[in-house]
This record gives C-alpha cells, structure tokens and sequence, in this order.
C-alpha cells in the first residue's frame, strides 16, 4: 500500500502488518490462558509460562545482575516471545514469517539500541557516557560510533538472513523435488530449529547490549 | 550477435556451477574428516561405547556436510538452469552466484566439523551427558551454518531476479563483486563460529553442570562472530540493489569490483579472530562458571576491538561503492 506523505511516498506492506497481528493475538491468548486460574499446582499451559518466564528472568539477572533484571526481564521476555512466534508463524500454511521482512528486524533493532543507550545514559550520567567514544585516543570517535551502529546492522540481519533464507531455500527444495519428500524436514530444522535459535541469540544480543552499556 | 551471447551465459552458467561445487567440496571434507578423528580417538579411549560416538559422529558430519549440499543445489541449478533472456549482464550474475557459494560453503563446512569432532571426544570422556553433548553439537554446528546460508541467499538472488535493464557497464562487476563479498567474507566467520562451537562440546563434557551457560555464551560467541559475514551480506546487498549511471570507463567497474573484494577479505581474519575470543570464553566459563559474567563482557569487548578491522573493511567498501 502507498500512501502520498508531504511530497514522499511512503509504501507500508500490509502483509507483514497483519502476520505482526497475528502473531500479537497468539501471543495475548497464550499469555491469558498460562495465566487464568492461577493456582500453586499449575495446568500444563501455567507451568510452561511460569518455565519460559523464569528461564528467561534467570538469563536476565545473570547479565545484568538483580536491580536490573528487575526492570528489564518484562521487556526480554516480550521480545522473545515475540521472536518466537514470529519465527514459527512460517510452519503454517498461507502465513509468513513478519521477521522475513528487514523493516520489521530492523525496527527491533534500533529499539534495542535506544534501550541500551538510554540505560547507558541514565546510570553513568551523560558525561561519562559521551567520554566511552573518545577511547582510547580522541580521533577514534568516527569509528567507535559506526561500530556502535554497525551493531544494529548486525543484529537486524543476523535475524532477517537466516530467516529469510531458511524461506527461501524450502521455496527451492520444494520446487526441486515436486514438494514430495523433504520440506516437512526443512521446516522442522529451518522453521523450528533454526527459528529457536535466532530468536534465543537475538534476545541474549539485546541483553548484552543493555549490559555493556550499564557496567 | 544474439547466438554468441547465449553461448556466453551456458559458460558463465558452466564455469559457476563448477566453481560452486569445487570450492564448496573442499570445506566440508575437511571438518568431516576431523570429527571422523576424533570418532578414531574417543573410540579407542572407551571401546565399549563405540556404537554411541558411531552414531554421534555419523549425526555430526550430516550436519556438516549441509554447507556442501547447498552448494550441490546451487551447481545443479546453474548447470540446469533455462535463462529466459540472455544477457551479458546475467552471464555475470551466474559467474558471480556460482563464486558466491562455492567460497561461502568453504568456512561453514570447516567449523562444523569442529563440535562434531569435539561431540565424540567429550562421550568417551563422560557417557552420562551422551544425549546433552548431541544436542549442543548440533544447536553449535547448526549456527555455524549461517554464514553458507548467506551465501545460498546471495547466490539465489543472482540467479532469480530479473535487475530489469540496467547499463552492461558497470553493473557487471557490482554483480561479481556481490559474489566476492559475500563469498569471502563466509569463509572466517563460518570457522569462527565453529571454534566456539567446538570449545562448548568439550566445555560440557569436562563440567557437565555448566552446560546451560556455556550454551549461552556460545550461542552469543557464535553471533558476534558471524557479524563479519553479516557485513559481505550488506555490501553485497547494497552492490546488487544499487542502480549505476553508465559509465564505461575501467575506473567505475573496479571501483564496485574491488568494494566487493575489500569487504570480502577483510571479513577472514574477524570472523577467525572473534571465533578464536568466542573459543576462549567458552573454554574457561565452562571451568570457572562462578566468573562467567565478567567472562563474557571482555570476549564481548575484545571481539568488537578485532572487529573493528572488518568495520574498517565495510567504511573503504561503501566509500569506493557512493563516493568514487
């Protein structure tokens, strides 16, 4: 879709839109479901909330350390459980993966990057934040700040390649083959597995980040 | 005219689907034929296990041999492939796809031996963790993968899209060098990472409790260190998507040819040396777990300080793509 913006066009893919909502409801659904009826002996649904929450909570402190973890952990775990499901939307017939498109990897990206700084900022205070460039010599400057910025770059495509070329390399399998044989295999490694995977190391990055910054 | 463009796209097609399957043979070999060894050693160390470091090892050189497969398919449809509207420009882009896999598929195919070698030697060291070391073998050879990954992608771009019509000169060696870029740049992060994934097979095996946080670290080892390779795949995508004013002065083409080569080599030697940091870290979490906070932040610091060569890399490329 495209859409006339103060002399610029702006194209917005509805598509990918609609497989980012669907993935939000999925999300809502199994979050309200794990967490109705609370009780000390948990559903299966509850005690795999509870597993992933407090997984993901471990991995938060351990970077972090406690005072952190606690304002952070909320955030890690929406964004994994985001990745997630986005990464294995692809498995179902007539969806597509929303991180198979950049805009939507990219976007995580530079959000990971603005929370980082900004916590960078408030715990050290400005000054000792901006003095982090000049190291080790002054004219570094140019470099350290394309390496911060190369950063998103990596972490947005490490994510998009992967996905995307999982996608693609089924599209050609299948083609090859007649969709006889393999492709339940590949999306079992590239949708599953390699989804897993992506969206465990995107999350852990973001982490990172946030605690290089703060330490 | 249009007789002897045709026969020049069948032997860009034939020249690129050797050099894919060529080049993408000689890796994947290597990293086999190393967890092969270490099947030989583990075996003679605890010889009634044998049938379990058989299977491992069997499971491990599968996966490695993944980076040779993609470069198979590729071969296979170069070789096959039916061009619609010969161009000379297409004959590039297939010389390039075909270059592009056959280099990619070099480091993927080499690291992912590592954990597979690494796998055996940890089950005749502690049978207990057996099924936990199979796992964390294949997460680590799977990740190693990426880089050939990119490579796939590249190559199939090449091939599939129709770049519409674009000026011969010099699109043609923004094409070949999209290939270089991505294919080099493949080679030091698919090792890398396959240095890190080694390291956590024979981290777990040595203090199987720690197998939780030497999996992390690996994972975010293994991810810094495919950045280098992340890089080739920006330059190339920025060569391939670019459009060019037409030029058919020598200076235009080698400018884009060589942004292509810079950011190819200068991705090796990261990719090697964040895998060589990611390999350490791993290695000493796994025997000092209590550190492993402080252990990950210097492997984080020093491998965006030996990054900063291939950041240098990508600054030359894009300046010789934009600026020159």
């Amino acid at each position: 879709m495209i859409i006339p913006f103060f002399g610029h066009n702006i194209t917005i893919n509805l598509e990918v839109i609609v497989m980012t909502w669907i993935v939000f409801v999925i999300i809502i659904v199994l979050g309200a479901l794990s967490s109705r009826k609370r009780s000390l002996l948990p559903r299966p649904l509850q005690a795999l909330g509870e597993l992933i929450v407090s997984l993901l909570y471990g991995l938060t402190e351990d970077a972090l350390g406690e005072d952190y973890a606690e304002k952070y952990a909320p955030l890690v775990c929406a964004l994994f459980m985001f990745l997630l499901v986005s990464n294995w939307l692809g498995i179902i017939p007539h969806l597509e993966e929303p991180t198979k498109d950049l805009n939507t990897t990219l976007g995580l990206g530079l959000m990971g990057f603005v929370i980082a700084h900004y916590a960078g900022i408030k715990s050290k205070g400005f000054k000792a934040y901006a003095k982090e460039y000049f190291q080790p010599i002054f004219f570094m400057m140019p470099l350290n700040l394309i390496g911060e910025l190369a950063k998103i770059v990596s972490i947005s495509f490490r994510l998009f390649g992967n996905i995307m070329g999982g996608s693609i390399i089924i599209l050609v399998v299948s083609y090859l083959t007649y969709n006889l044989v393999l492709p339940p295999f590949l999306y079992a490694f590239f949708g599953l597995f390699v989804g897993t995977i992506q969206a465990f190391v995107f999350t852990m990055l973001t982490v990172v980040y946030i605690s290089v910054q703060v330490k | 005219m249009a007789f002897e463009i045709e026969i020049m796209v069948k032997v860009a097609a034939y020249i690129g689907g050797g050099l894919a399957m060529g080049l993408g043979a000689i890796g994947a070999a290597i990293g086999e034929g190393y967890t092969a060894a270490q099947a030989n050693a583990a075996v003679s160390r605890s010889p009634k296990i044998s049938a379990d470091i058989f299977k491992n090892m069997l499971v491990g050189q599968a996966v490695a041999e993944s980076a040779s497969i993609f470069a198979l398919v590729i071969a296979i449809l170069l070789l096959f492939l039916d061009v619609p509207v010969p161009t000379l420009l297409k004959a590039t882009a297939l010389l390039g796809a075909g270059i592009c896999m056959g280099l990619g598929a070099i480091g993927s195919g080499v690291g992912s031996g590592y954990p597979g070698g690494q796998a055996c030697t940890g089950i005749a060291r502690q049978p207990a963790v057996t099924s936990q070391l199979t796992t964390n073998m294949l997460i680590g050879s799977a990740v190693c993968q990426t880089p050939a990954i990119f490579a796939m992608v590249v190559s199939l771009m090449l091939m599939f899209i129709n770049f519409g019509n674009v000026p011969l000169y010099p699109t043609w060696a923004a094409y070949l060098g999209a290939g270089l870029s991505m294919g080099l740049a493949a080679i030091g992060s698919g090792y890398g990472g396959g240095l890190a994934a080694g390291a956590s097979c024979e981290g777990i095996a040595r203090q199987p409790k720690t197998a939780t946080n030497v999996t992390t670290i690996m994972l975010v080892g293994q991810a810094v260190s495919q950045t280098p390779a992340i890089f080739g795949l920006l330059v190339s995508f920025i060569l391939m998507f670019k459009s060019y004013p037409e030029s058919t002065t020598l200076s235009a083409s080698m400018a884009l040819l060589s942004a292509g080569i810079c950011m190819g080599f200068g991705g090796i030697g990261p990719g090697i040396g964040n895998g060589m940091a990611a390999e350490g870290a791993v290695r000493w979490v796994a025997r000092n777990v209590e550190n492993a906070g402080d252990m990950m932040r210097i492997m984080l610091v020093g491998q965006a300080v030996s990054q900063s060569t291939a950041i240098y890399a990508m600054v030359v490329s894009l300046v010789l793509i934009f600026v020159v």
